[in-house]
């Protein structure tokens, strides 16, 4: 049972103080911005973009601009369509500065914009903003009639270059915010603050942020619905350390063992995820090897061997060519390890990333979580590198790194920490993805993983059971408001093993779907909140446990099971049947055969029990939570054999596809097996009709089918 | 053991850190659809890695091959980046001696103290032969079109006849009898199988899987394919092609590598498994006998091997040629006066068949292996080569 982590004080609007209780910190916190608990208990939102807007560009009318120079840089043209999205209807310009002769970088994106937005809306960001020259020496007079705020540095990895540009900015607007976007240096070195984002630039919503205290701009970020991340202020960022740490790791092994790298990827991205060497040719070799090479190099003046780039890196930094082999040399001789060679690749893979790991712990780079994430949001690992090391444990995952250490001996003279991971067993550890709070009335668990997958649904049991060692009866159960911004369903990865292994998908089924009844059966009283853009497949059947569902009107809601296709494994065959009237069993029907997702405006009454504006939803939530009034029934679930659940969905359109029709069967077979079952019963059935499915040849030719066998058949 | 100086004191082999393919008889497996310079390339690779031997330790790289492959002007340097170490090499050839051949310049690269560690790779498909288009213009037809294999297989320009014809004159000079040489045949296929059988052949040999162009699985080599079993009595039954020539007393065309480090004494000690094991060069000649005679060669060569070295057939601890006919056997064991039943002892290219370049690349990791299991001694290999020409070399294991 959990020790108590936290007690943190937040100020009452009546001046006194609401005792929270935490399992750990939240990583909205490490913003300035609260609690998930704090949001539930004011009913809002703790800023708003308008507010902050005003605070970074002024106030209307008197709005100052944003300015990105190098903005034709893969960097500085993905961020303009980025922040100018969001920024245009705030009437904040977007100055778009670069070098005279430069390729129009900004042209290249907007044919993503007009996918994403429309040719209308495309149009007007793009009308926003305004492209300047400059040589690099002075800058456009009429930058000033643009009343520049803040400008965000993009330009070449060149530290002398780099300060002379902020020079030149602040001599002539000495007010002026300045962001960095530098792939390496130290805030301490460039004498600015540092937003580093991640690629692809002009999707990718992580930025690492370095800066003293949580600023109005990095909060603005918030605002706009993308995710700041605090980190520390040291040579290179969380990101770039797994990444290039990965990728560098992974020549050494190719080094020592002559497996081509491209094999060596694949057993990469099998055990951890990424394909590091793929990711660099699609990157664009030349510029990408460059990068990584100098971020090591960078790393290895500070931390020694552990990140001195590989003689393989410094030929391809030079030559800038792939490392895959072209087309006419495809792979003819295939690879495999035996379980030495296995133990080898752990030791050179995982015990320099575990090291790694070691080095950013010590030096406090950021909340666990958030370090957790950051590799999963923006380097493919599919699961976080602390994850990984947790389930292995403190013992092992040190015992590698020694085996590795064997290998490499240089690396262990420096940036070696095994004492970090003698807190492996602390909330912060334990709950990477999901966390708990409480103030001895209302309790809020908060998940900031996207898709749902093993770790969630252990550390979701933990954070239950910490709320009801603490007595807590009310809880509502919501995405983080920070690193999770939607709910995607399950983890498919975690379906891999269940391929070649019956019992695992059973057991995984039934596990989850017992995580997924707590929420019904131990609680007064449980709201799932649905705040991100969309609730999928597990999640939704997770959430669809708690006693209320309340959800932002326009987030998706959906079953999209059959296209993959997949037996929904978390209850969804018969749970929501279970809560609402014979007559709108088509509409279950509907959600779960054509695997299309409904607004969730639209899901009130038969999936949803209110759907509003966020914070409507907000404050229902905690009407709901804290028994204030709140007008909504709570549908029961019934306990008994359902008879009557429709066996064909009327107006189902026809399909010409016959993988679609066997899905749409054996879905139908899993509703009657499991609707014609009392509620008891209806788990087991669920689940061993959910697990027999994935050993299938129609899941085997479907989409988790084929990611397994491209991934895990290597 | 008797002392004896060697020709390349400053080189050695390191024990342990060679290793070939099976060879698959021609168009039976997933290496008649490959560029046989990559395969071999990356197969060389592959064992160096089993063998705990980074490619980075590879200074150079002498690649051997007698058939022309894809992009063959790119030579060496081409397969050392299919190895995935961009090293300079040479291109060695010279027929059936050809993986001799490259192992013997390799250890003068080294012995010059040119290099410290020198890659042979040796390789080459018989399948699908490639056809060469020659303008001859002063050819009737003008311009002539040659199957590199089997166009030259059957025509010796200089003296217009086939190999296998060279087997038959020499049969009839040496009053060769058919049952001898069936019996010989016989032997040999047990060789092999026995050393099969008992695991020896996994120590040398490395199975690989093929991917086709998709990546997906295309084949495995993993084994001799079209290598079966024979009874003596089917032996005898066979059709004679040419005096003492059967299809059984001949070897088959087939495809396959073979690799071999070359490395200094120091360099030797550091990659090697078992670093007590020492491998140096004794010597090597080559001979060319009489037009049509090539069986004959091997024995003359080895006769003025032995003369130089001052060496007998009694020092040699193992004794393995490359015998593409039965009938060499036969006539080296006369012409040396030696006993037919003591060579050969785990197999040989008689039997397991002749991907040309890396023939004698096998027969000397094979023999070396040997002798380390027999507590060491000197090793002689031998064979013939297209033109009549016959190689031989003695090798130290101590």
């Amino acid at each position: 049972m959990w020790v108590l982590l936290l007690f943190l004080k937040f100020p009452k609007k009546d001046g006194g103080t609401d005792m929270i209780h935490q399992m750990r910190a939240s990583t909205l916190q490490t913003l300035g911005l609260g609690s998930v608990l704090e949001i539930f208990q004011n009913g809002k939102l703790p800023v708003t973009a308008d507010e902050l807007v005003d605070q970074v560009f002024g106030q209307p009318g008197h709005r100052g601009s944003l300015v990105i120079s190098g903005a034709n840089g893969i960097v500085g043209a993905g961020k303009a369509m980025q922040l100018g999205s969001r920024l245009e209807p705030y009437g904040v310009p977007i100055i778009a500065l670069d070098f005279p002769g430069v390729s129009d970088g900004m042209a290249k994106q907007y044919p993503g914009l007009v996918a994403a937005f429309g040719t209308g809306n495309a149009n007007k960001i793009m009308g926003n903003i305004i492209k300047y020259s400059y040589d690099g020496k002075g800058l456009p007079e009429a930058l000033s009639a643009h009343n520049p705020r803040f400008l965000l540095e993009a330009i070449p990895e060149i530290l002398d270059i780099k300060k002379e540009h902020y020079k030149l900015f602040r001599s002539k607007f000495p007010d002026i915010d300045i962001w960095s976007v530098t792939s390496g240096f130290p805030g301490s070195a460039l004498g600015v603050g540092i937003a580093h984002p991640a690629f692809p630039h002009e999707i990718n919503k992580i930025w690492e942020i370095v800066e003293p205290e949580p600023s109005p701009s990095s909060q603005l970020l918030w605002a706009l619905g993308l995710i700041p991340m605090p980190v520390g202020d040291n040579w290179s960022f969380v990101l770039d350390v797994l990444f290039c740490g990965l990728t560098n790791a992974g020549t050494r092994f190719s080094e020592v063992t002559n497996m081509p790298f491209w094999k060596t990827d694949k057993y990469i991205r099998k055990y951890l995820g990424p394909n590091p060497f793929r990711a660099h040719d699609a990157i664009g070799a030349a510029g990408a090897n460059f990068l990584s090479w100098s971020c090591l190099h960078h790393l290895s003046e500070h931390y020694g061997e552990l990140f001195t780039p590989s003689s393989t890196f410094d030929e391809k930094k030079e030559s800038g060519q792939n490392w895959y082999p072209p087309d006419h040399f495809r792979p003819v001789v295939d690879w495999s390890m035996n379980s030495d060679e296995h133990e080898e690749f752990n030791a050179w893979i995982l015990g320099a990333l575990f090291q790694m790991t070691s080095l950013m712990i010590h030096e406090n780079r950021s909340h666990l979580s958030q370090m957790n994430l950051i590799g999963e949001l923006c380097a493919q690992f599919s699961k976080g590198i602390l994850a990984v090391i947790r389930r292995l444990g403190a013992e092992d995952a040190r015992r590698l790194v020694e085996a590795y250490h064997k290998l490499d001996p240089l690396a262990a003279k420096k940036a070696w920490y095994p004492e970090v991971f003698d807190r492996i067993d602390t909330p912060e550890w334990q709950q990477l993805y999901v966390n708990a709070e409480h103030d001895g009335n209302v309790g809020v668990i908060s998940i900031n993983r996207e898709s749902f997958n093993s770790d969630v649904n252990t550390e979701l049991n933990r954070a239950i059971d910490w709320l009801i060692s603490a007595g807590i009866e009310n809880v509502i159960v919501s995405g983080d408001f920070h690193l999770s911004t939607q709910m995607t369903g399950a983890d498919t990865t975690d379906f891999f093993p269940a391929v070649e292994d019956v019992t695992k998908g059973i057991d995984l089924s039934y596990s989850w779907s017992r995580t997924a009844r707590r929420l019904n059966d131990v609680f007064k009283t449980s709201v799932g909140v649905i705040n991100g853009k969309r609730c999928l497949g597990g999640y939704l059947e997770l959430m669809m446990h708690c006693h209320y569902l309340v959800a932002e009107e326009n987030a998706g809601l959906g079953m999209p099971e059959v296209t993959l296709p997949v037996i929904p494994g978390m209850e969804g065959c018969h749970w929501p049947f279970r809560k609402v009237s014979p007559e709108k069993y088509p509409n279950l029907l509907r959600l779960l055969l054509t695997g299309k997702s409904v607004k969730a405006k639209d899901s009130v009454g038969w999936l949803t029990d209110f759907a509003g504006p966020l914070e409507e939803v907000i404050k229902t939530a905690w009407k709901i939570a804290s028994g204030a009034d709140h007008g909504l029934k709570r549908r029961e679930v019934v306990k008994e054999n359902l008879k009557d659940v429709t066996k064909e969905l009327p107006g189902l359109e026809d399909t010409d596809d016959p993988f679609l029709e066997q899905a749409r069967k054996a879905i139908i077979g899993c509703i009657q097996d499991s609707c014609d079952s009392s509620l008891p019963e209806a788990i087991s059935i669920q689940a061993t009709v959910s697990g027999n499915f994935m050993t299938t040849s129609l899941f085997k030719k479907g989409v988790i089918g084929s990611a397994y066998t491209k991934t895990w058949k290597v | 053991m008797k002392a004896v100086e060697s020709m390349f004191p400053k080189a050695r082999i390191p024990y342990g850190t060679w290793g070939s393919s099976y060879f698959p008889a021609w168009q039976t497996s997933a290496l008649s659809e490959v560029n046989i310079g990559q395969f071999a390339g990356e197969a060389m690779a592959s064992i160096l890695g089993k063998r705990k031997v980074p490619a980075k330790n590879l200074e150079y790289l002498i690649i051997g091959s007698t058939i022309p492959f894809h992009w063959k002007f790119w030579n060496a340097p081409l397969i050392a980046s299919c190895l995935g170490h961009r090293i300079p090499g040479y291109h060695m050839e010279q027929a059936c001696a050809t993986g001799l051949s490259s192992v013997i310049i390799a250890g003068s690269e080294v012995n010059s103290g040119s290099y410290d560690t020198v890659g042979v790779l040796t390789f080459d498909r018989t399948s699908d032969s490639p056809v060469g288009v020659f303008p001859e213009r002063r050819s009737y037809r003008r311009t002539e079109a040659l199957v590199d294999v089997w166009d030259n297989f059957g025509f010796d320009p200089s003296t217009g006849g086939g190999m296998i014809a060279t087997a038959g004159i020499a049969a009839r000079k040496y009053k060769i009898d058919r049952s001898e040489v069936d019996e010989l045949t016989f032997l040999r296929y047990k060789q092999y199988f026995e050393a099969k059988h008992s695991g020896f052949l996994n120590r040398v040999l490395f199975p690989f899987e093929i991917l086709n162009v998709q990546g997906r699985l295309s084949g495995k080599i993993d084994d001799d394919f079209g290598v079966r079993q024979i009874t003596l009595q089917a032996l005898k039954d066979m059709r004679e092609l040419d005096t003492c020539v059967t299809a059984g007393g001949q070897t088959h065309a087939s495809d396959g590598m073979a690799t071999v480090l070359v490395t200094s004494p120091e360099k030797a000690k550091e990659l090697s498994q078992k670093p007590e094991i020492d491998i140096q060069f004794i010597a090597k000649v080559d001979i060319r006998t009489l037009p049509g005679l090539m069986p004959e060669a091997p024995g003359f060569a080895v006769k003025k091997l032995l003369q130089r070295t001052g060496l007998t057939m009694d020092d040699m601890v193992v004794v393995k040629n490359h015998n593409p006919f039965a009938v060499n056997d036969a006539i080296f064991a006369k012409t040396m006066n030696y006993d037919w039943r003591k060579m050969n002892n785990t197999g040989c290219s008689l039997v397991w068949g002749h991907p040309q370049a890396p023939t004698l690349t096998r027969t000397l990791i094979e023999s070396l292996e040997e002798a380390v299991d027999l507590g060491g001694g000197y090793v002689l290999i031998f064979g013939c080569a297209a033109g009549d020409v016959g190689t031989a070399a003695i090798f130290k294991v101590s």
